[in-house]
């Protein structure tokens, strides 16, 4: 069975951008071990959807080019705010990979039971790990079996 | 098929943080998921100037399944150093990083490097129970902080006994261990209870020799230290609880020690008058038969199955049913343990068996005739079943929580005393 892997990355090399900063998510699907590129999937721009600037900014918490993961990526849902739209369309994924993430975010994927990595690493390394992790469950093998 | 336990009497290995608990200002560092050690901890005199909710914990989740959990470990050792004023760090790991292969040997090792008081022991819920967590504690210790002392000192004994909060008596059974060695000349040296911390474990390697009051827990402990520091051991394997077993206990380990027997038999004597007066005191109550049951049953571990059921024969003259041993002892130990019960007084054997299942401890109880009422010491989930069969009932093992249990004792001359008045308290409650 596949499923979909999101990444944040602005080279689709490193996993080099934390939730709240990044622009676009590399969406990769994932079969058994192997895994490719499906998509790019471009972030939405809430504040201009949602018209009122200064209010968005209140409720995000987030310059978005200067935020740190704290606030630039956790506090939009936790303040009584709709959902935002970058996670919602992620809602297909089962997991979210990221250089950092807030928690409030956290919660909201975990209330979808979308898995999320907060690493530093490849792209490549991140997907071997995670598919070879998620083969081996999938399939009941155990974990302790490095082979 | 996958086995389901029922009336599990012990925890996964990771249970061990209860040992370094008990060594005063030493804390446990738990390289594990975050309910681990809220599962594990009782509420039984745990709580004090380290308590298992401020054990640093790595709290590891499925990001670490997946990407390993070191780098956490290794921050978690860091700061718990930095933030956490003790003597003795003890790094434990619980099943999901020995799982996915975590090698927390090698972070600890860099802080040892460091001249850090901190050990590794390899703590996996499915390497076994909690006993055997206890030991790989102790083995931690030894292989990776002792160092051989070619200085001992005269007398100095080590006693290692019960497995600390496992055992609801540890700390009075250790107090009261260490007073009768203390009478017969010697010096006690334990590194669990009060004040019994690190200047302890820094004076193991200095002993005369290990003493090991248990059927089979430490066992493998002693022989390491034999090995790697050079000190002999005496292997004692009955709790001495009541005048019989203590007076042979004290003659044991005064000839081991070398110790004047004329010393020995006077701190004996000594003893034996006051025990012997209060039993004598008390022997219209002894001999009135209907208030004792006419049979009885231990559902413990094989430290109490075994101390019990040599008292309650040799010193109370009450008879033996079967016996139930419930810390999953490993079969290597087995056969000396059925040996020992069989080394009763009056040519009395007992019958034990070695089961985990509650369940079928329970039906064997049921289906055994006891000549009317049983008396059962156990476990809690001994009480509901003790009810059904009218029998006596006293909570002596884990899970206990039918008694608060400060510091009593049930070791040595005045333990015995106390494990009849508890035993008799609950007998003259059925008549009044």
């Amino acid at each position: 069975m596949s499923y979909k892997i999101a990444v944040a990355s602005s080279d689709e090399i490193n996993v080099d951008e934390t939730f709240g900063q990044a622009e676009r998510f590399i969406i990769y699907e994932a079969n058994g071990k192997n895994y490719n590129k499906l998509e790019t999937r471009d972030v939405v721009d809430e504040t201009s959807k949602e018209g009122d600037s200064t209010d968005a900014e209140v409720k995000t918490g987030c310059d978005k080019k200067e935020s740190g993961c704290g606030t630039g990526c956790g506090t939009g849902g936790g303040c009584g705010g709709a959902v935002p739209a970058k996670l919602e369309f992620l809602y297909d994924c089962r997991a979210v990979v990221c250089k950092k993430i807030g928690t409030q975010v956290q919660k909201q994927l975990e209330k979808k039971a979308i898995s999320y990595f907060d690493v530093t690493c490849t792209v490549k390394e991140a997907l071997d790990k995670i598919t070879f992790y998620y083969n081996r469950i999938d399939n009941h093998i155990s974990l302790r079996d490095k082979s | 098929m996958a086995k389901l336990l029922d009336k599990q009497r012990y925890k996964c290995a990771l249970g061990a943080m209860q040992t370094v608990q008990a060594i005063n200002r030493a804390i446990p560092i738990l390289h594990s998921g975050p309910g681990c050690a809220q599962k594990l901890s009782d509420s039984i005199g745990s709580s004090g100037y380290f308590s298992p909710n401020i054990f640093p914990c790595t709290s590891i989740n499925e990001k670490d399944v997946v990407f390993g959990g070191v780098k956490k470990l290794d921050t978690t050792i860091e700061n718990a150093l930095k933030v956490i004023d003790a003597d003795f760090y003890v790094v434990l790991s619980g099943c999901i990083p020995e799982i996915v292969g975590d090698d927390t040997g090698e972070v600890v090792s860099r802080y040892q490097e460091d001249g850090k008081p901190i050990v590794y022991a390899s703590t996996a819920g499915f390497k076994g129970n909690n006993y055997k967590g206890h030991e790989q504690v102790i083995d931690a210790i030894i292989e990776q902080y002792l160092e051989k002392s070619e200085e001992k000192e005269e007398g100095l004994v080590n006693i290692w006994a019960d497995v600390p909060y496992q055992d609801l008596f540890w700390l009075g059974n250790i107090r009261e261990l260490e007073k009768l060695l203390k009478e017969i000349g010697l010096k006690p040296n334990a590194i669990f209870g009060y004040k019994n911390g690190i200047e302890n474990i820094n004076k193991i390697p200095k002993a005369q020799f290990n003493l090991l009051v248990s059927p089979w827990v430490s066992l493998s402990n002693v022989k390491k230290m034999e090995r790697k520091l050079g000190i002999p051991y005496l292997h004692y394997p009955t709790l001495p609880i009541g005048a019989f077993e203590t007076s042979k206990f004290l003659r044991t380990v005064g000839e081991f020690a070398g110790v004047d027997k004329e010393k020995v038999e006077a701190v004996i004597n000594e003893h034996e008058n006051y025990y012997y007066y209060l039993i004598e005191r008390y022997a219209d109550m002894f001999l009135e038969t209907r208030v004792m049951a006419k049979q009885f049953s231990v559902v413990a571990d094989a430290q109490y199955a075994l101390g019990i059921t040599k008292f309650l024969v040799n010193d109370l003259g009450l008879f033996p049913a079967k016996q139930f041993v419930a810390d999953d002892t490993p079969k290597q130990y087995r056969e000396k343990i059925k040996e020992e019960f069989k080394n009763l007084n009056y040519g009395i054997e007992a019958e034990v068996s070695f089961e985990t299942d509650g369940y079928k401890i329970h039906n064997e109880i049921r289906e055994h005739d006891y000549h009317g009422y049983p008396l059962i010491l156990g476990s809690y989930y001994e009480k509901e079943l003790t009810n059904e069969l009218a029998g006596h009932y006293l909570n002596i093992s884990w899970p206990v929580q039918d008694k608060v249990v400060l510091d009593d004792f049930y070791v040595g001359y005045t333990g015995g005393i106390r494990l009849i008045e508890d035993i008799y308290s609950v007998a003259v409650q059925r008549w009044n």
